[in-house]
């Protein structure tokens, strides 16, 4: 292994690493505009220049390739001088509006100048003055903002493979555009403005909604599909703002879809279902969520009294493998012979496969099963053993087991309504408690809804695809009236204490218990103690 | 917290005139005795006679105060077209020590500007008037007035809401310009 010397500090590398990335991952900073880890390298901003000895000229360390013995110079005169002379040039015609900027505060063009530049312009000319573009359903460009780094260009010919954006122009007219009439609006064009490392490009989703230093972050997963990209839930006050993505080789990389970006929406979505409801005479009545519970509870249990083998749970791929686990064992308490059904799962037609525009390498893929969790309910219901049947059998109704039930509890979570069309038959009959987070036509008709908790209230883990069980974590508390699943599952055991996910991980055994939440940028919510 | 960390405290005991009270009156008409004598023998005349007399009107050396500098409740200025000033920075929320400023930024109706607050408002209950608002604010768009004999029936009326505090500045503007 190759070892080099930066600024007096020995740093081990990678064979034919450039000496860029090899010092970024030893923790040591170099300022780099133009280049992204996850893109070529066009060593365009100049602002890596460092000094090597024994080579007469500053070269980029960016696009220098490390040799072992390399002695490198970011803080000599020479390279000083040179970061001062690029951060003065791009500063020419920046129009300096930080104030206004949603990119204030996490901006690398303030933290250079910051660390780096000088604090006065000596330019006094007038500034060009560029316009702001819509370039996209969700993308706005504030051109005068940018400093032609060209990585949102290369993002959307290298990863996502659809060459929008494009540079129009030379000099001190370059800009970036979109050709007439073909905005930026393909799959992962949100990550145009992540990786943007001034506020040229911005998010019109979350412009102007809040100051970024104002933001707290939670790693979470997506819940939109089995791929299960790494996020940050970005939150102020309990209201989650945005979401950005969680950096893992393994799964997403640098990268996460836009359905997931703006899968926060169902957390602050007007139809959420935020109380109990008790079918009393005939009807839906509204209740505290205790009533309804205790009530479901001894309808179930005299159900069970009856005859065994009449229950179901029906586990949602939504729900976190530790809920599906309490809530398994709780019916299967109440009833040795319950069904564990997994639910409904909805897939599009095939993989969303993204490709590099030239070379034809696929980058990205947006799995076609629109659930995060099918995996990790399959693998709970197969570890808890017993009677077990999936929805299609449910609903076809050609599973003897599936017989005589007579009542159950179904759990739904799913992001849109997952009932389309009627009712199925098999859902409309017996005593059914229904848990979900939207109304549908089966919470309408069910004996008792208890209102859930989106994924971003409270803590699991989610197993995708490929069988990687990611952890995440509550970024918020719940809104008024709901009590997270896991609590309710507690007291369902007769249990008492606070659902805590990483203890119910242990009590789940391999391969749950290994499972931890990363701990860099944890904060723990405020806490308040639930209902029952 | 160990044992050795508390320290308990006794009440200190009256002594025996204390007890008696009337020494301690006494002293205390005193001070008062003073006053009336240097008001109505030497003719000291310390008092404002407030509300009639307020100490904008007078002269600093006369007890007056300096306008500029007073920190009384907050206005959001106004530019030459009477549109508010401030572009929704959050700067001076994020400054205020006491978090009483509460801002809802939007896309400004205006072609000149890309943001202002829709929504503005300044709970003057919580407020400690330090004036690090005033010191943050990029645009001079906040600042304390003189204004300081401000009353509220409720908590909430005390919130002062970006209507309310575009008037006080145009109520204050004429005495303490911008
Ligand atoms: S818009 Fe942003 S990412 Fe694109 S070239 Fe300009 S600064 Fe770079
Ligand atoms: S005067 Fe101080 S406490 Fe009051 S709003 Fe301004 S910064 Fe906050
Ligand atoms: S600092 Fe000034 S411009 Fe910024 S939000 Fe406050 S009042 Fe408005
Ligand atoms: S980061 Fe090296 S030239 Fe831009």
């Amino acid at each position: 292994m190759p070892k080099i010397t930066v600024d007096g500090k020995l740093i081990d590398c990678k064979e034919r690493q450039m000496v860029l990335q090899a010092c970024q991952d030893a923790g040591y900073k170099l300022p780099s505009y133009c280049y992204h880890p996850g893109l070529s390298i066009p060593a365009s901003c100049r602002i890596c220049l460092v000094e090597v000895e024994g080579i007469p000229k500053l070269v980029p360390s960016c696009q220098t390739p490390v040799r072992d013995g390399m002695v490198v110079h970011s803080r000599s005169p020479k390279a000083v001088a040179s970061q001062k002379q690029v951060m003065e040039y791009l500063l020419i015609n920046h129009p300096l509006d930080c104030p206004v900027c949603d990119q204030a505060g996490e901006c690398s063009l303030q933290d250079y100048s910051y660390e780096y530049g000088r604090s006065q312009s000596r330019f006094e000319e007038d500034k060009a003055k560029k316009p702001k573009k819509d370039v996209g359903d969700n993308i706005y460009l504030y051109s005068d903002r940018c400093i032609m780094c060209t990585r949102c260009v290369r993002f959307t010919r290298e990863v996502s493979g659809t060459s929008e954006l494009y540079v129009d122009g030379r000099g001190y007219r370059e800009e970036i555009d979109i050709f007439p009439g073909k905005p930026c609006n393909n799959k992962l064009a949100g990550n145009v403005v992540d990786l943007c490392p001034v506020g040229a490009l911005l998010d019109k989703d979350f412009l102007f909604k809040q100051r970024v230093w104002l933001l707290k972050q939670t790693p979470s997963i997506s819940p939109v599909d089995s791929g299960g990209e790494n996020i940050f839930l970005e939150y102020n006050n309990g209201v989650v703002y945005r979401i950005k993505p969680r950096y893992n080789a393994e799964v997403n990389g640098w990268w996460i879809s836009d359905d997931t970006r703006y899968s926060y929406k169902i957390i602050q979505n007007e139809k959420r279902l935020k109380s109990a409801f008790k079918k009393e005479h005939g009807s839906l009545t509204k209740t505290s969520t205790r009533e309804a519970f205790d009530f479901a509870v001894a309808q179930l249990k005299s159900l069970a009294a009856q005859s065994s083998g009449s229950l179901y749970a029906m586990l949602s791929p939504m729900m976190a493998c530790e809920e599906a686990f309490l809530l398994g064992s709780a019916i299967r308490a109440i009833d040795p012979e319950a069904v564990l059904i997994l639910g409904p799962v909805p897939s599009a037609e095939e993989d969303d496969i993204f490709r590099h525009s030239l070379t034809g390498q696929q980058t990205f893929v947006i799995k076609a099963e629109k659930v995060p969790n099918a995996e990790g309910i399959r693998r709970v219901i197969s570890q808890l053993g017993g009677p077990s049947a999936n929805y299609n059998e449910l609903i076809s109704g050609n599973n003897p087991l599936l017989k005589n039930l007579k009542g159950g509890w179904i759990v739904g979570g799913y992001l849109s309504n997952w009932i389309k069309g009627a009712l199925p038959a098999a859902l409309a009959t017996g005593f059914r408690v229904v848990q979900d987070i939207l109304p549908t036509t089966l919470s309408e008709s069910a004996d008792v809804v208890l209102p859930g908790a989106a994924w971003a209230e409270k803590d699991g883990c989610w197993e995708n695809y490929a069988g990687k069980i990611q952890p995440f974590a509550a970024a918020i508390v719940p809104p008024e009236g709901i009590t997270r699943e896991g609590d309710l599952y507690l007291a369902l055991l007769g249990r008492t204490g606070v659902y805590n996910a990483q203890a119910i991980r242990k009590e789940m055994g391999e391969p749950f218990a290994a499972v931890s939440l990363p701990t860099e940028h944890v904060q723990a919510p405020a806490m308040e103690f639930a209902e029952l | 917290m160990k044992d050795s960390d508390v320290i308990t405290l006794e009440e200190p005991r009256l002594s025996y005139a204390d007890t008696f009270y009337l020494p301690q009156v006494l002293i205390g008409l005193g001070t008062t005795m003073r006053h009336m004598f240097n008001v109505v023998v030497r003719g000291k005349d310390r008092v404002i006679q407030y509300p009639e007399e307020r100490r904008e009107d007078m002269p600093v050396e006369k007890g007056g105060m300096l306008l500029k500098t007073y920190r009384g409740v907050h206005r959001l200025n106004k530019d030459d077209e009477g549109r508010v000033k401030c572009v929704a920075c959050f700067m001076c929320s994020t400054a205020c020590p006491a978090n009483c400023i509460h801002i809802v930024a939007a896309e400004s109706p205006w072609a000149d500007r890309e943001k202002y607050p829709a929504k503005f408002d300044i709970d003057e209950l919580r407020c400690i008037y330090c004036g690090m608002c005033e010191e943050a604010c990029p645009v001079d768009a906040i600042e304390l007035s003189h204004v300081y004999d401000i009353v509220g029936l409720t908590r909430q009326e005390m919130i002062f809401d970006k209507a309310k505090l575009l008037n006080i500045f145009d109520e204050t503007v004429k005495k303490e310009p911008m």
